[in-house]
């Protein structure tokens, strides 16, 4: 509360916070390697060091390389098809008014539902392969990208109807030109969401799975205890997902520019 | 967009919509099973369902496993929040903490924590310590973020106006700090509620000895599909009376 | 204008934001100093950015100046002075999630009135300011008229000597505004409060000031003070006296070039333009 307080000499300028906020993970980072050594048991906690050493093994683990190029491949799958789906949905249910109000609650209802419970359902009916971690991937990515289009069309301000309509511009033209462009930002949003459930989806299946793909892996890493080689795997993953959603989100930030 | 039907009576349509949309699929599904010979052992019967879910209920063989998951929801939460609203009200005295800590708790939210389950089994085992620790983990980060939020952004003008009557620390955090967070500091603990809720069990799905999400996937295994229906319907509804009293409760707190 | 026995005294204050330098520099306040007597209203009124609001909350003790004293009713200015001085804010400034008569309770717990003493101040507050029938209303439901008469009962309940108000009717319309100058003007005559008050609007500054003190563009300093002799409460015909006209008019030709200079400033338009009055140089 800097309500009461003289200007003075502004201190700290030279401490971003952006510096700061990697001091704070490099010192979480030394706290963890130290404790690591001295106080926890080395097989149940690694140090960062030994784990960024067994990087290397982990990817030369056998199977493992090709376990998570397949990953991606599963991620982007789902995430082209969400996109597809939603895009193509959310316009429709967005763009009739009778539309809207009979399906959204549908979708909302549909969007609600923990989707985890039905997981070992879909690897029983899909099998152990990719088809069955995309559909779970569609299936969690697709509902926020519907909505949030479905929501950038009907969020239309009246006046730009209005004032399109008195220059004469047809039907087509009003959605092309007025409709679509001001959608655009909350579809954007919605990828980025929709990039979320996709790699929830994803993974959690991947997970599931302990026959193949990466699921596989953390269970052999875990019986042997061997946990410097988990938090590699986890740790690529984890690296995988956070570039991914970066893209989404660099994208997002790009085409919302003329939102205030 | 094509003028539609205003008012009640659109809306009675849409809700005719609704019902004969479901009414639909679930005609579809019984049709799937009995007349056009979709496997029973992918797709069981509806009324082999019904019948399974009754059994469930009357038999209280979902207890032992309810109580488990509720006890690692109800744990997860409680350490949640302790940890979130703690370290959320620090934080948000400091702008500059804010600047720091906002965007590295906003970044990590975004990935998927239950990745690093497999990590807390190996440390804390198949039990529900892990359940509970990952729980506590995800239910986190939206606590701490909507608690930085609301005490972070309470109007400047009140404060003044505060401090210009007089206020002390203690008078300001009780009568003007707190009131003002509280919307949006619950909002935090019913997301944090729901997330916690959704990672319980989906680590009891994913690796687990009991509980609810581990019951469905030993009867998937066994291939018991309509007792495995059933523990889902029963799951969906649990989940979905659990958000709605938290909603309500939600809701309560708010004055906006 | 020096008087007697002033109950606020400024001497030579100054004031600035930031390090000369810095992106966020702004000198906001040069060499500032006026007395304000006992029971006056004085109006503060100038271009945006002139530090008007800036010199309110160093009077009112919730900025520190960078060079200068304040002293009110014999005592310097440290902090707040919730017993000596109360706030009225242009922003509305009620809790929202407290009624009416809960914000005037709260504003005397604060300052540290005794329990017993509080119900009975916040009713005759409310009935000074003709809300009596609102005080389980929320702030959301009243409108903004309204509002700020709630703020000014609970200013009120607190029984100091002095008021200060940061352009307390900006957000209001014009007939709300002229109604709620007329009804400060009967207060100001029967409490013998001393009132300081930032304004924007001319008129409103003739009607409601004893004096009136104008402000250059920034940095900020008086630039004249005029005196507005006309006892309170001033009627409504005096908006249409000839007097009013000819004080306002001179309000007009001190502020019309520091408004000028002030919109420049924040425009980038080069200064000869504005300086010349606005005319193609």
């Amino acid at each position: 509360m800097a309500v009461m307080r003289a200007d003075g000499p502004h201190r700290k300028s030279w401490l971003q916070p952006g510096a700061s906020r990697l001091a704070v993970i490099l010192a979480l980072l030394g706290a963890w390697e130290i404790a690591a050594r001295l106080y926890v048991d080395r097989d149940f906690l690694s140090p960062p060091s030994i784990v960024l050493v067994s990087l290397g093994d982990v990817l030369g683990t056998p199977g493992v390389p090709e376990a998570l190029g397949l990953t991606l491949y599963e991620l982007t799958i789902a995430f082209v098809l969400s996109v597809i789906i939603g895009l193509t949905v959310g316009l429709v249910i967005g763009l009739g008014r009778f539309a809207h109000r009979s399906f959204m609650p549908i979708v909302l209802l549909l969007y609600g539902m923990p989707q985890i419970t039905i997981l070992p359902i879909i690897i029983l009916l899909f099998g152990i392969g990719a088809p069955s971690k995309i559909a779970f991937g569609v299936s969690h990515g697709v509902f926020p990208i519907t909505i949030a289009v479905a929501a950038g069309v009907q969020n239309l301000k009246a006046v730009l109807l209005v004032s399109a309509r008195s220059m004469g511009a047809s039907r087509w033209q009003i959605f092309r030109y007025v409709v679509f462009p001001q959608m655009v930002p909350s579809f954007f949003a919605g990828m980025r969401l929709g990039m979320t459930g996709v790699l929830l989806g994803v993974l959690l299946a991947e997970l599931y799975v302990s026959t193949a793909g990466i699921g596989y892996f953390t269970g052999i890493f875990t019986q042997n205890l061997d946990s410097a080689k988990l938090l590699g795997l986890v740790s690529i993953l984890a690296a995988m997902a956070i570039v991914l959603n970066e893209i989404v989100r660099r994208a997002e930030v790009h085409y919302s520019r003329w939102r205030a | 967009m094509r003028r539609t039907r205003a008012g009640s009576t659109g809306r009675f349509w849409s809700r005719v919509v609704q019902l004969a949309f479901l009414a639909c699929l679930l005609l579809l599904w019984f049709l799937a099973t009995t007349e056009w010979g979709v496997n029973q052992l992918l797709l069981p019967n509806p009324i082999a369902v019904w019948d399974q879910l009754l059994d469930v209920v009357m038999s209280g063989e979902f207890v032992s496993d309810l109580i488990l998951t509720l006890e690692e929801l109800a744990a997860a939460f409680a350490i949640a929040i302790s940890l979130g609203v703690t370290l959320g009200y620090l934080i948000s005295r400091s702008p500059y903490l804010i600047k720091v800590f906002e965007p590295l708790f906003a970044g990590i939210y975004a990935i998927p924590i239950i990745l690093f389950l497999p990590l807390y089994v190996l440390v804390l085992g198949l039990g529900p310590a892990s359940k509970v620790a990952l729980g506590a983990t995800i239910g986190f980060f939206p606590i701490v973020l909507n608690t930085i939020a609301g005490f972070g952004t309470v109007d400047q003008t009140l404060q003044k106006a505060a401090r210009s009557m007089g206020a002390n620390g203690i008078q300001m955090f009780r009568y003007v700090l707190f009131p003002a967070a509280l919307p949006v500091m619950l909002a935090g603990l019913r997301i944090g509620f729901t997330v916690a809720l959704l990672s319980v069990i989906g680590s009891e799905t994913l690796a687990s000895l009991a509980g609810l999400g581990h019951r469905i996937v030993n009867l998937a295994e066994s291939m018991e599909m309509a007792r495995t229906f059933a523990y889902i319907v029963f799951v969906v509804a649990i989940v979905a009376v659990l958000n709605t009293v938290v909603s309500r409760l939600e809701a309560r707190g708010r004055w906006r | 204008m020096q008087s007697p026995d002033p109950v606020i005294r400024v001497r030579n204050v100054s004031h600035q934001f930031g390090e000369v330098g810095e992106a966020r520099y702004v000198h906001a306040l040069m060499d500032t100093s006026i007395d304000v007597a006992r029971g006056e209203l004085l109006c503060l009124i100038g271009p945006s950015g002139c530090g008007k609001s800036t010199l309110l909350n160093i009077i009112g003790g919730l900025t520190r100046p960078t060079t200068g004293t304040v002293t009110v009713s014999g005592k310097p200015v440290r902090g707040p002075m919730p017993r000596d001085l109360s706030f009225i804010f242009q922003e509305n400034a009620l809790f929202p999630w407290n009624t009416v008569f809960e914000n005037v309770l709260l504003g005397m717990t604060f300052q540290g009135v005794a329990r017993a003493e509080r119900q009975d101040r916040a009713r005759r507050a409310l009935e000074a300011v003709g809300l009596a029938a609102f005080g389980d209303h929320y702030p959301a439901q009243l409108s903004g008229g309204m509002r700020q008469r709630a703020a000014l009962a609970r200013a009120l309940s607190l029984q100091t000597d002095i008021l200060l108000m940061d352009e307390p009717f900006g957000a209001l319309d014009e007939q709300t505004r002229i109604v709620l100058g007329e009804d400060l003007s009967v207060l100001l005559s029967e409490s013998k409060k001393t009132i300081v008050f930032v304004t924007h609007s001319l008129g409103e500054a003739v009607f409601l000031a004893d004096r009136v003190a104008v402000f250059s563009a920034r940095p900020g300093t008086i630039k004249k003070v005029i005196a507005v002799e006309e006892p309170h409460p001033r009627k409504p015909a005096f908006m249409t006296a000839p007097k009013f006209h000819a004080l306002r008019d001179e309000l007009y030709n001190l502020l019309h070039d520091e408004i000028r200079k002030a919109m420049s400033e924040s425009s980038g338009l080069p200064r000869r333009y504005a300086e010349s009055g606005g005319a193609q140089a």
